[in-house]
């Protein structure tokens, strides 16, 4: 399926636009064939090896991932500056949240590293997500295809690290092959949706949309929060002057 | 299953919930401002404003109930609390609409304000949860009628105000209604 998805990716020469996405694919296929070889060769000792290769495909993904959310904001100046305060907030507060989270035995932090990466990518994607809706911002079809693929991959990730190793981690004797299965699964899943979104030409770039000069936002935006601040306050005491004696 | 699990999976189950709404719901409740090629008169529920009070005004009750019709009063009250809540509804789309004239101007603007946007974020939520408490005081009956009569003035003057801020804006408020047509006035982001 990754060679199906990178030969899409060449055929319709959307590596041109998607340069960091066609990274992330080939960075899995690479992670495939060598995992495949060190395993191989070296067996449980291929451990450490496994989990860097890992590491390194979680980054490109990382970089795949602002790649096509900068495709996606960049005619919004405004709103993609504020994307990346979203972000970076999203992305500590969670980060914070995980390490809090995950303490106690070491000889799972691997594996909760990555329970945690997956739930700090999942959240700050979500946050970026609710943004471009909140603001009315249209996304394509192919980059809405590839940033909802990226956050159910993660959401599932997180389950499986959680759940399942809770569940059968001591009681099942084929947890790791049940592991695999289920990993395997929703990211062939993702591939197949991928494939059938990127299977068409990418749509032409879009222009600038920062028309307005900064200044008339700096006057209408604080002008419409009074207005609300005004509203509000009067709706917190719109009760009490309606509950005055009637003439 | 430990504590920390438990929080693990629960996270991860909203987040796919999350993930499924934003890519599979429906987009949020247009709000049109261009209908035919034609922009549609703002304000138009709040232009109701004076049938709406006389409506709800006491008075006629009283003065039913005062004959001996209380059961024609009685009707008539639950009529006009009837319309009186499609009327609320009416001006929550118009304060709606205004909030997305706001969210247009941030998204053209080259330069957008965290704490502005965070402010108006947190003053809509605002809005909406005394909205609902309204509403459903109204629905129970509760409150009295002509309490709408406030909520109504409010958002009149708000539209007065972003009225007239929008039309000193000239040309830029033109492409702002053109760029709002063209996105089709909703949200398409993950739907």
């Amino acid at each position: 399926m990754q060679l199906a998805l990178s030969a899409i990716l060449i055929t319709f020469r959307h590596f041109r636009r998607l340069p960091f996405f066609m990274a992330y694919v080939c960075l899995n296929v690479a992670q495939g064939l060598f995992l495949y070889g060190i395993y191989q060769h070296y067996g449980q000792y291929s451990y450490a090896a496994a989990w860097w290769s890992e590491a390194i495909t979680l980054l490109a993904r990382l970089f795949a991932t602002v790649e096509i959310l900068h495709l996606v904001l960049i005619p919004y100046r405004g709103i993609w500056g504020l994307a990346w305060r979203v972000v970076a907030g999203t992305s500590l507060v969670m980060l914070i949240f995980v390490v809090a989270a995950s303490q106690g035995r070491p000889d799972l932090a691997l594996m909760r590293a990555d329970r945690g990466y997956h739930l700090i990518f999942a959240t700050t994607l979500i946050s970026c997500l609710a943004l471009i809706r909140y603001y009315s911002i249209r996304v394509e079809n192919a980059y809405k295809a590839l940033l909802v693929g990226f956050c159910f991959y993660s959401c599932v990730k997180i389950l499986l690290n959680t759940v399942l190793y809770d569940f059968l981690y001591r009681q099942h004797s084929q947890y790791t092959f049940l592991w695999q299965i289920l990993s395997v699964a929703p990211y062939l899943l993702v591939l197949l949706f991928w494939s059938a979104a990127l299977a068409h030409p990418l749509p032409e770039m879009r222009e600038q949309q920062a028309v307005l000069p900064t200044s008339v936002y700096q006057w209408i935006s604080p002008e419409i929060n009074l207005q609300l601040l005004a509203i509000n306050k009067q709706l917190m005491n719109f009760f009490k002057i309606e509950e005055e004696p009637q003439q | 299953m430990n504590y920390s699990a438990a929080v693990f999976a629960i996270a991860g189950l909203l987040l796919l919930l999350a993930i499924a709404w934003l890519a599979f719901s429906e987009t949020r409740r247009r709000t049109k401002f261009v209908r035919n090629g034609r922009r549609e008169r703002p304000g138009l529920h709040i232009s109701h404003l004076p049938q709406i009070k006389r409506a709800l005004a006491n008075s006629d009750f009283m003065y039913l109930r005062d004959h001996g019709h209380p059961a024609l009063a009685k009707r008539i009250r639950k009529e006009r609390r009837r319309i009186a809540l499609s009327y609320l509804a009416c001006l929550r789309v118009e304060f709606e609409r205004l909030l997305h004239l706001a969210r247009m101007v941030a998204v053209m603007s080259p330069h957008v304000a965290v704490a502005q946007e965070v402010q108006g974020l947190r003053l809509n939520l605002e809005f909406s949860y005394r909205y609902y408490l309204i509403y459903f005081r109204l629905v129970s009956g509760i409150a009295p009628l002509e309490a709408i009569g406030n909520l109504s003035d409010m958002v009149s003057a708000l539209t007065v105000r972003m009225e007239t801020a929008m039309s000193e804006l000239g040309e830029q408020a033109v492409l702002a209604a053109e760029l709002l047509a063209h996105n089709g006035g909703r949200l398409d982001a993950g739907g």
